[in-house]
């Protein structure tokens, strides 16, 4: 466990959950500070949204505490209702009152949250609102009139307005088009830093973590399991979810000669400047985000290779200099982002990236076996 | 893309619901009409049955639109059971409504005894008329409220809170706005339920001459009466239609315009 709860003092949110619903068992610890966006990442199901709930008070975890400046706003026995909270939720979907026009969204936030305007000033600051967010004389729109990107225009200007201590994101850019979401992603980032407004943003996209946060946590089954800052995460994935995450290949394994041996026996050379740490006796290279150094053997070790890396061939390659070569099975051919993305067969999966025209040159199919090496020097390595 | 056959059964049921109402039309002695409608036997149950029936609809919004809200946001056992025991009223034959009443508010009932030691007495009055037809109204808008908040569902209201929104403002301000539509049906739905009221009416509030004579009952002793003519009877039903119309027709518009 590398995320712990630090008892920080500067801190601007605390919070330490705990929840138990059928066989799902949530477990976090985690702080913001003044002005941070923390970025929580984690795949589908892994109880991120959950989170959110927990910490907006539009859900009650057993036990856990979260305080926000100082002041408990969940405790046993305590619950501040989510109106009294100061804390804002964007969500997937913009959610605009539909019976009221994009002014009035943005100033109904104006008139009960923080500001408390009156009904004529908050119509007012609302156009201000829209204008920051580029939707300058849409105010009279009804919702179901805007299109989906202008919704969450509009929702954010919402949710801004309320002045919240800390905004909540949940994948705020997932129901957009790909063209739409990078717009919204950067103005999201603008309108975070213009106001100052802590964040915590949920999300499955790499790149929301990228260019929004500033700190990244990993949330896998209820529960942290890495933490730091974003560059640091992605750089040394602990799991196969952040590798997928950063576009590598992860093998967690046993080291074995300078070696990793994955579950299903495969062995992958790893170049000679990381060899020597997979040996027991050699102290390991601590993991970024980690407080504490990694626990004696057998301690896993983890290889890491690009898919570019993974170079693929329809017969044995005889003359091969790649120490890493292995026979495997097409799983998926997907597009991916420098070309097209092969899944396949083995445990873990490695995932090859090549062109098109390669795929088509070697007749892949999803289901043909196909030989796959990788060259050792590109073969990264890292006790977990 | 209608199956050709079903356009037989069809036309018999829209029959049905037309002929009659072509029927009662080819009876009514147009001259002699504009005496019967402005006659006090007319325009007495009309007076009664409008002021009853608008006390009755208020009461239905006052007490069905949170019985409603209960409902909708019960857990869904609790929803079910409440659900069941709104909708008994609904498929009562309204006489055992009336019979249920009296049981309860009459003399030598539960409440009724109490009631009238404290020197009220409902039954045969016009707030036993107003009863009844709450009685029998409230279930159709329980039913449509709840059944457009359920599908509002939570989330707007989720969303108002997390902006600060306390209950009463997000209740006032997101949640009835939502369920306008809905509410607009029940609402309508009621106010015709309670203006054609009959058999619970004629049994907890009897036939009084303008204390308890609405409408239905005025129409019915009409018919019924001196064996002289049905003529009355006739007259006072097709103003009961032209009321229904005007009703839907206003309604119609205003949720025409509420949508442009």
């Amino acid at each position: 466990m590398t995320a712990t709860l630090r008892q920080d003092v500067t801190a601007l949110l605390a919070a330490n959950l705990q929840l138990t619903r059928g066989g799902f068992t949530l477990d976090v610890q985690l702080t913001l500070a003044p002005g941070e966006v923390l970025a929580l990442l984690g795949p589908n199901g892994s109880g991120k949204s959950t989170v959110l709930d927990l910490l907006a008070g539009l859900a009650t975890p057993d036990t856990g505490t979260v305080t926000l400046g100082g002041a408990t706003l969940t405790a046993p026995g305590r619950l501040v209702a989510p109106e009294n909270r100061a804390i804002g939720l964007l969500g997937q979907e913009p959610l605009l009152f539909p019976h009221l026009s994009a002014r009035a969204n943005v100033a109904f936030a104006l008139r009960v949250g923080e500001a408390q305007l009156n009904a004529a000033s908050a119509r007012v600051q609302a156009d201000r609102w829209l204008d920051r967010v580029g939707l300058a004389g849409l105010g009279s729109n009804l919702p179901g009139a805007l299109s989906g990107g202008q919704q969450q225009r509009v929702a954010l200007a919402r949710a801004l307005a309320a002045g919240p201590r800390v905004l909540l994101l949940d994948e705020p850019m997932a129901a957009l088009d790909a063209e739409t979401a990078p717009f919204i992603r950067q103005l999201i980032r603008e309108q975070l830093a213009e106001t100052g407004t802590s964040a915590i943003i949920v999300t499955h996209d790499i790149v929301d973590a990228v260019v929004l946060a500033d700190r990244v946590a990993v949330l896998h089954h209820g529960a942290l399991i890495d933490e730091g800052t974003t560059a640091a995460v992605l750089a040394a994935p602990q799991n196969p979810f952040v590798a997928a995450l950063a576009g590598v290949n992860l093998v967690v394994g046993t080291a074995q000669d300078g070696a990793v041996v994955a579950p299903d026996g495969r062995t992958f050379w790893v170049r000679p400047a990381d060899a020597a740490a997979l040996s027991p006796a050699t102290p390991a290279r601590e993991a970024p985000g980690s407080g504490t150094p990694a626990p004696a053997a057998p301690a896993p070790v983890a290889a890491v290779f690009r898919p570019a890396s993974v170079v693929v061939h329809t017969e044995r390659p005889h003359h091969a200099s790649p120490r890493n070569v292995w026979s495997a099975r097409v799983r998926s051919i997907e597009p991916g982002t420098g070309g097209v993305r092969l899944r396949t067969s083995g445990d873990p999966e490695v995932i090859a990236e090549l062109t098109p025209a390669a795929v088509a040159d070697l007749g892949l199919q999803v289901g043909s076996t196909v030989w796959l090496s990788v060259k050792a020097t590109d073969v990264s390595a890292y006790r977990r | 893309m209608i199956p050709r056959l079903l356009y037989l059964p069809a036309s018999i049921g829209l029959a049905l619901l037309v002929l009659p109402l072509a029927g009662l039309l080819l009876k009514v002695d147009w001259p002699a009409l504009p005496a019967l409608l402005l006659s006090p036997e007319a325009l007495q149950p009309l007076g009664l049955s409008l002021v009853t029936a608008s006390v009755s609809t208020l009461l239905c919004l006052l007490l069905g639109v949170p019985l409603a809200v209960v409902i909708a946001r019960s857990q869904p056992r609790a929803a079910g059971l409440l659900r069941a025991l709104v909708t008994v009223p609904l498929v009562l034959p309204p006489l055992v409504g009336g019979i249920a009443l009296l049981s309860l508010l009459g003399r030598g009932g539960v409440l009724g005894n109490t009631l009238e030691l404290a020197g009220l007495r409902i039954p045969f009055t016009t707030a036993a008329v107003v009863i009844a037809q709450t009685f029998v109204a409230l279930p159709f808008l329980v039913i449509a409220v709840e059944g457009a908040l359920r599908t509002a569902g939570i989330r707007y209201e989720r969303v108002a809170a997390t902006l600060g929104a306390g209950r009463g403002t997000v209740f006032a301000l997101i949640t009835l706005p939502l369920v306008g539509p809905g509410l607009l049906a029940g609402t309508v739905l009621s106010f015709a339920r309670a203006l054609g009221e009959f058999g619970a009416t004629a049994l907890f509030a009897g036939n009084h001459v303008g204390v308890t004579r609405t409408m239905p009952l005025a129409i019915y002793t009409a018919f019924n009466g001196s064996g002289v003519t049905t003529d009355q009877a006739v007259a006072l039903s097709l103003l009961l239609i032209a009321v229904a119309v005007i009703i839907l027709v206003l309604v119609g518009t205003r949720r025409a315009s509420v949508l442009s």
